[in-house]
This record gives C-alpha cells, structure tokens and sequence, in this order.
C-alpha cells in the first residue's frame, strides 16, 4: 500500500519541534555561548601548563599597591552592587478564613429571602438569572447579620463579621508560623467599603497588643484589586526597613453592603460578594528565607481611572430611592480587558522569556512597517507562569481572561473553584485560589505564580511569586475538608 | 356570651427572623413524598414548646449551630412543597431544595418561672411563632424554630410545623435527636425516611365507618373562637384519681380522658346519654412490622369511642380502656387505605368538630437534654386549628412530678374553657392550672 501522503498534521508536528528548537536557542543563548568559551578557554589553559601561566603572571609586573587598589576597586563595585540590589521579599506563609458551615447561603434560601424582601418581582426574577448563571455552589457563606429577613446591618454587626474574620486568619497564620504578635513592624490592612474610627488596623493593634511603635495602615475604598496593593506597599516599606516582617490583611466586610433597592445595575453585588478574609506574613529577613514560602518578584500595577469611562465603571452612588448601591457598567468586560491589555504591555518584558520577547517584537515591527494587516502576537503567558491566579470576580471575568491569554481549563481551574466554593470573596480571592493549589500538591519548588486583580478605579494589578519550596500536602487551609470533591463540574446554568 | 375581658400586654416579643440552613448541602434532585396519613392531617400545625434553665451551652447562638448540625439528617425538613408532577397525580410532596428552616428569635420580660405560674394562653401560643402558607408555599418553610430568651438567662425552644410533615410523636424525637447532636452524643432514633410505610396492602380493604362520617360533616359556618387550659396533674393526683375509680388495669390515660370526658359533656348539654368521643393513637408501634420512633412522618391512628356518659366514670374509663387496648391491626390497615383511596380529595377536619382526645402519654417527651442532665423544666404541645367541640392532649407530665404524672392541655369553645378550668370535680384532684385564658 502506497504511504498517504501525510495531512497538515504533519506539518504542524513539525513546526511545533521548529518552535521548540527556537524556544530553547533563544532562551539558553548566553549558556550556548559562554559553554563553548568556557571550554576553550579550559582547554588553553591546560594546554599552557603551570609554568607557563606562572611566567605569564610574573611578566605582569605586580605589586602589592596594584594587587591591593584591584581587590579594593573589585570589593567596592561588589558592595555597590549588593547594597542596591532591592532585598529581597519573602512570603513566609499566609492564612485564609474558613467561614463555618451554619453560614451558608443555598440558592434555595437566597432566593427565598429575596422574594421576601424585595418588593419588585421583576428584580428578583432578575437575580434568580444571575445566580443561575453565576458559577457559585451551595456552600458560600454570608455573615450572620445577612441570614435574618430583611438583613441586619448596624455597625456592631459590621464590626463583628470583621472581628471573625480578621482574626480567625491572623490566628491561624500564628499557628502556622510560630509569629509572635510584638515582632510584627508593619501591619497593612485593606478592606474597600467599611472603614470604622478607629480604623480596622486599630482594632487588631488592639486585640494582638502590638508595638507602639508599628507602622500601620488602613487602606479603604481601593476595590478588589486592593490585596495586591497592599502587598506593594509592604514591599515598598520593607525596603526601607531592614531586617523586618510585614502582616497583611486582605478582606471585605459584607455587613454593611446590602444593597436593598431594585436598579439592575446595582444588584450584582448582592448576589456574588461572599464573606473572607486572608492574613499574609512578609518579611525581607535572611533567615526567612529557608522558611519562606514563595518570594516576590514583581508587582505592576495599572490604573485606568484617567478614562472618564473606566473611572465610572465601578461606581457606588445612591439610587432614586435613597438605597445605596455599588453599580457595574455594561462595559466592564471591555475596560477589564483593555486594563489586562495595558498590564500585560508593562509585565511581558518583566517575566516573558526572551523567545516571546523577540517574536512579539518582531511581529510588532512587520505590523508597523512591513504588513499592517498581520495577525498581533499573542505573548504565551503559559511559558513564564506555571500557575494563574485570576480573581473570581464572576464567570465573566474568568472567561474573558481564559480567552484573552488563550489559557487552559487547568489553568483557570482553580479561579473556577473558588468561586464555586467560597463565590466571590473580593481581594482574598487570589489567596484562596493559591491554596487551592497547593492542596491539590500542584505548587512544586521554582513554580512561578501570576496573580492578577481586578478592582474599581478601574486598576489591574499583576503580582508574580516564585516558589521556594514544594508545599507538601495535606495542606491545613480552608480547602481541607472539601478539595478531595474538586473539581466539579459546574453547569452553565443552575436550573433554580 | 360574650365576655368582656382586660386583656394583659403580651411580655413576649418576638425580633428577628432569618433562617437555618443544614450543614451539608442536600444532593440536588432529592425528594420526599407523603403517605396518605400525611394528606389527611394538612389542615393542622403541630406546635412543641420546651423550657429550659439557664445553662452555659444552652445559648440562642449555640442552639442555633447545632440546628444547622442536625438539619443535615432531615433533608425533608429543609424542603419545601411542590406538587408532583411526576407520575401525573398532581398531589403534594417535599422537594429537597436545601432551603432551610425558618428560625425566630423572640424575648420574654419575665424569668421562667413566672412565666410558667403567670403565662396565659396567649402568651403559650405566642412561644411557637406560626406563619400559614402563604400565596407561594416554594416560599413557605413548613417548619419554624423559636428560641425564646427570659429575664434570667432560662430559655424557651419552639418547634412548630405543619402535620402535614409530621405528628406530634416525630417533632418529640426530632427535638431529641437535636439535643442529642447539641451535646455531641450519639442520636439514639435516627430518622427514618419510608413514604411506603403506609402503601395499601396487596388486598385493600378500605372501609372506616368513623373518618367517612367526618368527612361528611360540613364545615361550620361561624365556627366559635377557641382558648386553652392546660391541667398538670401529679402522680399522687392521678393516683387518687384511679383509686376512686375502684378498677383495676386501668392506666392514667383511661382515668383523665373519661374524667375530662364526661365534664366537658356535662358542660354542653345537661342531660347526658351515649356519646362518641374521638381518640387519636400514635400506631408506630402497633404495626406487626412495627416503625421505629424515628418514623418521619404521621402515624396517628383515629377511630370513635362509643360509651353511655350517664353510666357513670368508671364504665366511661373501662370503655376507654377496652377500647385502646382492643386496636387491631387490621383496623389501622383499613382506614390507612380508606384515606389513600380519596386522597386526591380535599383533606377533612381531623381534629373536630367532634370531641377529639389524643392519648400521647406513652410517648417520652422530657428527653431532650440539651446540657447533660438538664432535661426540660417543662413541655407543652398544642395543635393548630382545632374547631368545633375540642381537643384534649394528654402527655406526660414533668418527671419531678412523678411516672404517673400528666399534662393535659384542653382546647374548647372560649366559654366552656372558662367553665372547665373551675370545674369542681377536675379541681378535686389538685392539679395545677397553666396558661389559662386571659380571663
């Protein structure tokens, strides 16, 4: 039988090794370069023979003051360099909240109480189709104060879902690292809608006595992307702090947010926000450094709030009646995308390897100047990241971003997951995520994880972590009990 | 007769509402479906209250999680009704949505004991908060939790549901079972979830002369308001009771009922003569492949007592004996299937418009301990909308009282409460009277 002639798959087979080939020439070029000098170079000296190099030596005339002022101009560019080298930031361990099962919200209760509180039926007809089509699971939680008809929101309920909370994580993060209250120097909380006097930040001075002299910081209103500015804060003061560890607390208070009009608009929240909160514990000290989980090796963040548009997207203002309500624009996808687009810009160079690097630029250069109807260079993000963390702000968002950077359903899958377990936690999302690897025992020794965040502003911002050591499993976390059932499949639509 | 009364302000209020959701979600696609019993009892509530001393793990936010702990077991409990579409008969059943039960947070100005020597019926009633279905029932929680808070840290647990899902026996072991789950012990009567229980034998034979009756009566027209007293009788009162009986293998349920019996009838109509009264049995246990307590569900037998009231208490009580005692299975079979053939029809009355009495006294209601060793001060149980002639519950009484202890708790026509509650020939034996009428 005559061999067929072989289909396109063949051709594909071969361009795959061809960018293979391409990859790893780019990528190790310095190495392919420097082994074959290095070799010759070994080769020449054993060549030469002691003696000879011995004589090459005296022919150069050295004295002591030559020997001395060399060591010293060598000492002294070393020094230089390692004193303006950034320190490095380590991520020793962080803790996630795990709300008690008694606090969760099945679509049957949410829909139930909906119907009883709110007055319109076209609203609550509206937010059947959203939780139907939302990506959650029966097991979210709610604070307390949210379960009573209609819902309780004073500030002592407020002030008691963010005691739970908070420090639930900070107690378990104690646990895990051995931490000693009085040793933290730099305490920087973020949680966007509840911002009591005295600040949160205060009331965990107060409960953990902290030093009198710690540098604390409230940040509020900074949205769902907050967690990673948090971080880059940290990062910041830890550079100017030597020797010091940094506890950050990402959360949102759900308490005092529900929003109790009918504008369509404004009644995503409702629906989504869920209850968590995740303590994080920095530090840039040496000895740290064996202990530490993950070190940090970027952050970039972008704000888009200079586009009228952007800044209005996610926009909390009062409706005709009075009700307060954070409202989401029909654009939100596009400004999200067009913010990812700008992120990526800044980020690409920062941790694609050189291959990409090349071919996005030399793709850019045909477009401007040879063919401008050539196809945009997608970067491949999955070569310099082994794991994604995206928000889990909603369906939507994850979907968009799997398209965007062309990831797989393994990659998206933890993103996936959380919102299906925990919905939509805000800025503690990414850490629930990054826990939902690790208890799968997916996070191996030199993983790179990319985290990206979505918030109001509109912001992007990007945090890039590399691993230092396999995490080992059973990993003691809110994943614990239920990760042995993940993944699940979860339907398009949840008939309710 | 109408009689003026001064109404005393309520001391309870209730303040928030929300509800509990089971700690494990329900596998989607569950259901429950009711066995002809079920149907038959829809018109009526089911209304459990316990009272409890103060107690460091009996707190409102304690109970509350251990609810969401033993909910997990009751997967009907958290459903709610829908009509089945399924196999085209249109009747009512339970989906397992997971939706929860509703719970009720309420306080009462005054410490428990007070309440117990001072409460009237209102009061009682306002202890079970009670909502009827709806406009919606997939929005209508059958059942409905009240934790009752007083002056001195006591506390007050009310089970109210619809007898559609269950009978009084079913919420006593389910407050059991929670308890139990509170206390992190084993739950002795697990739930038992067998709708077939009460499937038609493979030769029906659907006869019962008496609920064919009721089904016929038609409802009153102006049916009149109704009030309870509640008499809690001692063992030395309800063995003084059998002593003047002068019979022998008579129990304390013979001698009460036909005490209460023939009173109340001498109240309504001066000359007595033969009289039905309707008696009410729990028959988990006389099935020959009998239910385990743990039965979810109604399991409540009803059949008429015939007896001549102007010969005397003793014979009225040895009727009631000969009567109780001679149940027989094949009966039970009967009016089970009687029921299942018109269960597409509207359900009837059950308690009324005759004198109806439940004996409930062999059914242990004082073991939900919640803290270890504290069982109940007391418990009381009440049934919704009962009309007509009345309604006597007899249960077990408060164990510090004694075995032979009794309560029983009289549902009448306003007036004839307000004559009962005096009666000279009940008074006779001492019991004490709670949660009279507000009169």
């Amino acid at each position: 039988m005559p061999a067929q002639p072989l289909p396109d798959f063949s051709t594909s087979v071969r361009l795959k090794y061809v960018k293979l080939g391409y990859q790893y020439l780019v990528n190790h070029f310095l190495t392919l370069l420097l082994i074959p000098m290095i070799a010759t170079c070994v080769l020449e000296l054993v060549r030469r023979g002691p003696e000879e190099l011995i004589s090459v030596y005296n022919s150069l005339d050295l004295d002591v003051i030559h020997i001395l002022c060399s060591s010293f101009v060598i000492i002294f560019v070393l020094t230089v360099y390692y004193m303006s080298r950034p320190r490095p930031v380590y991520l020793v361990d962080y803790a996630c909240f795990k709300p008690a099962p008694s606090c969760r919200v099945p679509f049957a209760t949410f829909m139930e109480h909906t119907s009883m509180i709110c007055e319109d039926p076209k609203s609550v007809q509206f937010q059947t189709r959203i939780l139907e089509r939302s990506g959650l699971g029966e097991e979210t939680c709610l604070p307390p104060a949210n379960h009573y008809i209609p819902p309780n929101p004073t500030m002592e309920a407020a002030r008691a879902e963010a005691q739970l909370v908070i420090f639930s994580a900070i107690d378990d993060l104690i646990k895990k690292t051995g931490l000693q209250p009085k040793h933290i120097d730099i305490l920087v909380v973020n949680c966007s809608l509840f911002s009591p006097t005295p600040s949160l930040s205060a009331m965990i001075v107060n409960k953990y006595k902290l030093r009198s002299n710690i540098k604390s910081f409230n940040l509020s209103g900074m949205g769902c992307s907050a967690g990673l500015l948090s971080i880059d804060l940290a990062r910041d003061l830890l550079q100017v702090l030597p020797g010091s560890n940094a506890l950050v607390i990402s959360t949102e208070i759900i308490t005092p947010n529900f929003y109790k009009g009918n504008r369509r608009d404004m009644l995503l929240p409702n629906c989504l926000f869920r209850m968590g909160a995740a303590a994080i514990l920095l530090s840039n000290r040496r000895r740290d450094a064996t202990r530490a989980k993950y070190r940090l090796l970027h952050v970039v963040r972008t704000h888009k709030g200079a586009d009228d548009r952007a800044y209005r997207c996610v926009y909390q203002e009062e409706d005709s009646d009075g009700h307060c309500g954070i409202s989401l624009s029909k654009d939100l996808m596009a400004i999200a995308g067009d913010a990812l687009k700008s992120n990526i810009t800044t980020i690409g160079p920062l941790v694609l390897p050189m291959s990409e690097q090349l071919l996005f630029f030399f793709t850019l250069v045909g477009r401007k100047l040879i063919n401008p109807t050539l196809r945009p260079y997608i970067p491949d993000f999955k070569q310099a990241f082994e794991h994604f963390c995206i928000h889990a702000g909603g369906r939507a968002v994850i979907d968009e971003l799997q398209k965007s950077l062309q990831l797989s359903a393994e990659h998206v899958e933890a993103s996936r997951m959380t919102l299906h377990r925990f919905g939509n936690t805000s800025s503690s999302s990414l850490w629930y995520e990054l826990n939902y690897i690790e208890s799968k025992g997916r996070m191996k020794r030199g993983d790179r994880v990319w985290q990206i965040g979505f918030g109001s502003g509109f912001k992007c911002n990007s945090a890039v972590w590399k691993c230092l050591r396999t995490v080992k499993t059973p990993v003691d976390g809110p994943w614990a009990e239920c990760i042995h059932r993940y993944p699940v499949d979860i339907p398009e639509i949840v008939k309710l | 007769m109408t009689v003026s009364v001064e109404t005393r302000r309520s001391r309870v209020t209730v303040y928030a509402k929300s509800t509990a959701p089971s700690l494990t979600p329900v596998k989607p696609g569950k259901t429950h479906e009711f066995t002809a019993l079920d149907h038959s009892m829809s018109r009526h509530s089911v209304h459990l209250v316990c009272y409890y001393r103060q107690a460091p793990t009996v707190t409102m936010t304690a109970l509350k999680e251990s609810l969401c702990d033993v909910l997990s077991y009751y997967p009907a409990m958290t459903g709610r009704l829908v009509k089945n579409e399924g196999d085209g008969c249109g009747e009512w059943m339970v989906k397992c949505n997971d939706a929860g039960v509703r719970m009720v947070d309420a306080r009462a100005d005054t410490t428990l004991d007070e309440f117990l020597a001072t409460a009237t019926d209102e009061e009682e009633r306002q202890l079970a908060y009670w909502e009827d279905v709806g406009s919606d029932p997939y929005l209508w929680s059958p059942y409905c939790i009240q934790f009752t808070d007083f002056k001195d840290g006591s506390m007050a647990v009310g089970i109210s549901c619809t007898h559609f899902h269950a009978d009084p026996t079913c919420v006593a072991v389910f407050s059991r079972a929670w308890s139990e789950t509170h206390r992190r012990a084993l739950v002795t009567c697990p739930p038992f979830f067998h709708p077939w229980a009460f499937y038609p034998r493979k030769n029906p034979v659907p006869s019962s002369p008496h609920l064919s009756e009721k089904s016929t009566i038609p409802p009153p027209l102006h049916p009149p308001a109704m009030s309870s007293v509640t008499f809690a009788f001692s063992a030395s009162s309800v063995r003084q009771c059998l002593a003047d009986l002068q019979l022998s293998n008579l129990s304390p349920f013979d001698a009460l009922a036909s005490l209460l019996w023939l009173q109340i009838s001498s109240y309504k109509s001066a000359s007595l003569g033969t009289a039905q009264l309707t008696l009410a049995v729990d028959c988990r246990r006389r099935m020959s492949a009998p239910l385990p307590l743990g039965f979810y569900g109604n399991a409540l037998h009803f059949f008429g007592v015939k007896a001549d009231l102007s010969s005397g208490w003793s014979h009225i009580a040895s009727e009631l004996n000969r009567h109780v005692s001679g149940i027989k299975e094949d009966d039970v079979w009967s009016s089970v299937e009687w029921l299942h053939e018109r269960s597409k029809e509207k359900a009837f009355q059950m308690y009324g418009p005759e004198l109806t009495c439940i004996a409930w006294d062999n059914v242990p209601v004082y073991n939900a301990e919640f803290s270890p060793g504290a069982i109940p001060v007391y418990v009381g149980c009440r049934i919704g909308n009962v009309q007509g002639e009345g309604l006597v519950v007899i249960m077990a009484g408060a164990p510090g009282e004694g075995e032979e202890a009794r309560t029983v708790i009289v549902t009448l026509p306003t007036d004839l409460t307000a004559q009962i509650y005096r009666d000279e020939a009940i008074l006779k034996y001492g019991p004490k009277i709670m949660f009279s009428p507000n009169i």
